[in-house]
């Protein structure tokens, strides 16, 4: 018989100890499992966010502080000016307002308004309809593109009119509303959970501001032979009051600033439920071959060797912190979901951005750990077995 | 409507030790006076008295030269732990005075914020809408959160969250171990029903036990807990130079975590016990 066998005998024989073992890991094996995942989720799902935008580096006024953004003075001038830059590709102009838009018999809705100069494809996927057209080619004064929870709300799809006032709900003003058209229906990679937003061309932007309005921010992408650091440094030499900031410096920001919390979290609790999954199994064993020490000290005067002896009680621990660490990857799984969900109901998130992201590094460290977690939980019962005073153990259990 | 009182705080961020460092002249009687950050003193290695020079940039453009009147421990921001606070106050004219571009006379009349405190913290909302509509170039943000906008009730219920599933988990730990204990006592049990106490008496030894196993771990728990608050802070604040308060236990937070300890070691404690109290003796003695 061998050492696994006799083992797998031992832990049926304990079922119902050997089920609570296997269940306490299981959870708290989930929990590391999500830690694992947490520890570089919210990074990797920001990185890609930030790449499904197409460009690689971003352009905000010098002064700007994080949570307000302040025009860039001259922005068309100096758009056409980075065209003209051997290490740049594209340049888009962005400019964000608060608006109020309104269909024909529906409330007006408090809404973000996103004016572009990007057309062909942006941070959003088309659900219906079509793209912004071409400034060049559309007859269309006012052409937008509607989240899919305004039209919805609104009651509006593609070639509905809408009218848009650049003003924040229950604020006078004296700008009129411009009358515009739907062009599409689409999910927003960055539009925050709850949030009503439209994105329109920025000619028909500054139309409804009255005002030729300068962006607040630039998105530039960098010819793939000149790499954005190369592009961030033509476009300070540029414009040495501007902060450009490739998609890598935005990162490395989060990761150091905005992720700080999440990683150390991780960290913390991660080795948390690394010790209490070892103090559980090591607990569960001891106490188990404390109950055995006639049985082991029988199979020892048996002939059976030391080694048998730990390598039985290595494959107990194994089984009991195996099973349970393979249980805890889709105990995990549901767990990632559920608090996914609680923390991306943070306010501002896009609604793109997890927290808990899939890796298959992250299930490979699992199994390291927990392998780690299972041999040194069954140090102590082995080493207290392994030493066991035959003759005087046998004694005991007879006089007892 | 408007507040009795508008502040304008004007903050110089991130002066960098290259922008304020000691100067060999002593001071003057009429040197403008600025508050430094403890961590940008430190790293300048300057005291209160000193004299320095700050400029808008590093090539020192329009220096000045300033008197440091006080160091200061920036106010604790969770919201920017992980940021070096390397700031300096200083008195609103000596920093536009500073800052301002002779070619922009506008510039002297402009500040990035203002900071206003209300008589009324309830017209907070009316007050932003009024001033909105009067100049619709001005961003208004109020400063108190709800309930529903504050990123720190969601990290709560996070907390709690992973709280329940430790919880669960813990339980399951407990369980197995009573019922590894309640296996031990299989025959104890066995004699003691024998010899004619009752299977009330029996629940109430084994209730009470579970509970008492409960308290005292829950309390070990709360002084690990206590212990641990201390050597927590000191650690973060160290590692991220901070004043903030990473780590608090409470004695609510104590009081909570012993209430939850307390069932579920009475369920354990019953719940592992109860086959052993229910069965039939002979089986105890498995015959």
């Amino acid at each position: 018989m061998t050492s696994l066998w006799l083992a797998w005998r031992t832990t049926k024989r304990y079922r119902v100890r050997a089920m609570l073992a296997i269940v306490g890991v299981a959870v708290i094996g989930a929990l590391l499992f999500d830690m694992l995942l947490l520890s570089r989720g919210l990074l990797d799902s920001f990185a890609d966010l930030l790449r499904s935008a197409g460009y690689d580096v971003r352009v905000v006024a010098g002064e700007g502080l994080p949570i307000v953004r302040l025009p860039i003075a001259g922005a068309a001038r100096l758009a056409a000016d980075l065209r003209a830059l051997p290490e740049i590709r594209d340049v888009v102009l962005i400019r964000i307002e608060r608006a109020t838009a309104q269909a024909a018999s529906h409330t007006a809705r408090t809404i973000t308004i996103v004016g572009t100069t990007q057309t062909g494809g942006g941070p959003y996927t088309i659900v219906k309809g079509d793209d912004l057209p071409t400034s060049a080619s559309s007859l269309d004064r006012c052409p937008v593109l509607v989240s899919r929870r305004l039209a919805a709300s609104l009651d509006v799809g593609p070639g509905s009119s809408l009218q848009v006032s650049v003003r924040p709900e229950g604020i006078r003003s004296a700008l009129p509303s411009i009358a515009c058209r739907v062009a599409g229906v689409v999910n927003f990679y960055f539009a925050a959970a709850g949030e009503d937003s439209v994105a329109t061309t920025m000619d028909a932007l500054q139309d409804a501001l009255g005002v030729p309005a300068d962006a607040e921010l630039i998105l530039v992408a960098s010819r793939p032979e000149a790499g954005p650091a190369a592009a961030v440094r033509a476009i300070e030499r540029l414009r040495p009051d501007l902060r450009a900031y490739s998609n890598e410096a935005v990162l490395a920001q989060f990761n150091q600033n905005g992720f700080a919390y999440f990683r150390q979290i991780s960290l913390v609790l991660s080795s948390l439920t690394m010790a209490f999954a070892f103090l559980l199994v090591a607990t569960l064993l001891t106490v188990s071959v404390n109950q055995r020490l006639g049985e082991i000290a029988a199979l020892r005067a048996l002939g059976i060797s030391r080694t048998r002896i730990a390598s039985l009680l290595l494959w107990e621990s194994a089984l009991l912190v195996g099973a349970g660490a393979v249980l805890a990857l889709p105990l995990g799984g549901l767990l990632a979901l559920g608090l996914d969900r609680l923390l991306r109901q943070m306010p501002g998130l896009p609604d793109r951005l997890h927290f808990f992201v899939f890796q298959w590094r992250a299930v490979i460290m699992h199994a390291m750990l927990f392998a780690v977690t299972a041999a040194a939980a069954a140090g102590y019962p082995v080493w207290l077995a392994t030493r066991l005073p035959i003759a005087a153990t046998l004694r005991r259990e007879v006089v007892g | 409507m408007i507040g009795s009182r508008v502040r304008a705080t004007v903050v110089a961020v991130a002066l960098g030790a290259a922008l304020a460092s000691a100067s060999d002249s002593r001071p003057g009687p009429h040197l403008p006076s600025v508050l430094l950050s403890r961590q940008l003193a430190a790293r300048a290695h300057v005291s209160v008295g000193d004299s320095v020079t700050i400029a808008i940039d590093p090539a020192g453009t329009r220096a000045v030269t300033v008197r440091v009147a006080g160091i200061y421990e920036p106010t604790p921001d969770p919201l920017r732990f992980t940021a070096q606070r390397l700031e300096a106050h200083m008195h609103l004219p000596d920093l536009i005075a500073l800052v301002a571009d002779p070619a922009d006379p506008g510039s002297r009349e402009a500040v990035d914020a203002i900071n206003v405190k209300l008589t009324d913290p309830n017209d907070a909302g009316r007050f932003a809408s009024d001033l909105r509509m009067r100049s619709p170039a001005v961003t208004v943000t109020p400063t108190n959160r709800t309930r529903d906008d504050d990123p720190f009730a969601v990290l709560d219920r996070f907390h709690v969250a992973i709280s329940i599933v430790t919880v669960v988990g813990a339980t399951a730990f407990l369980l197995a171990l009573m019922v590894i204990r309640a296996e031990e006592r299989r025959e104890t049990i066995a004699v003691m029903r024998l010899i004619g106490i009752s299977r009330r008496s029996l629940i109430a030894a084994v209730a009470v036990e579970g509970l008492l196993i409960a308290v005292l771990g829950a309390m070990l728990g709360v002084v690990i807990a206590f212990a641990a608050e201390g050597l927590v802070n000191r650690f973060f604040q160290a590692r991220y130079d901070t004043a903030l308060v990473f780590l608090r236990v409470t004695p609510s937070i104590a009081a909570r975590s012993i209430a939850i300890a307390l069932p579920l070691g009475l369920a354990a404690g019953v719940g592992a016990s109860w086959p052993l109290l229910r069965g039939d003796i002979l089986s105890l003695f498995r015959r």
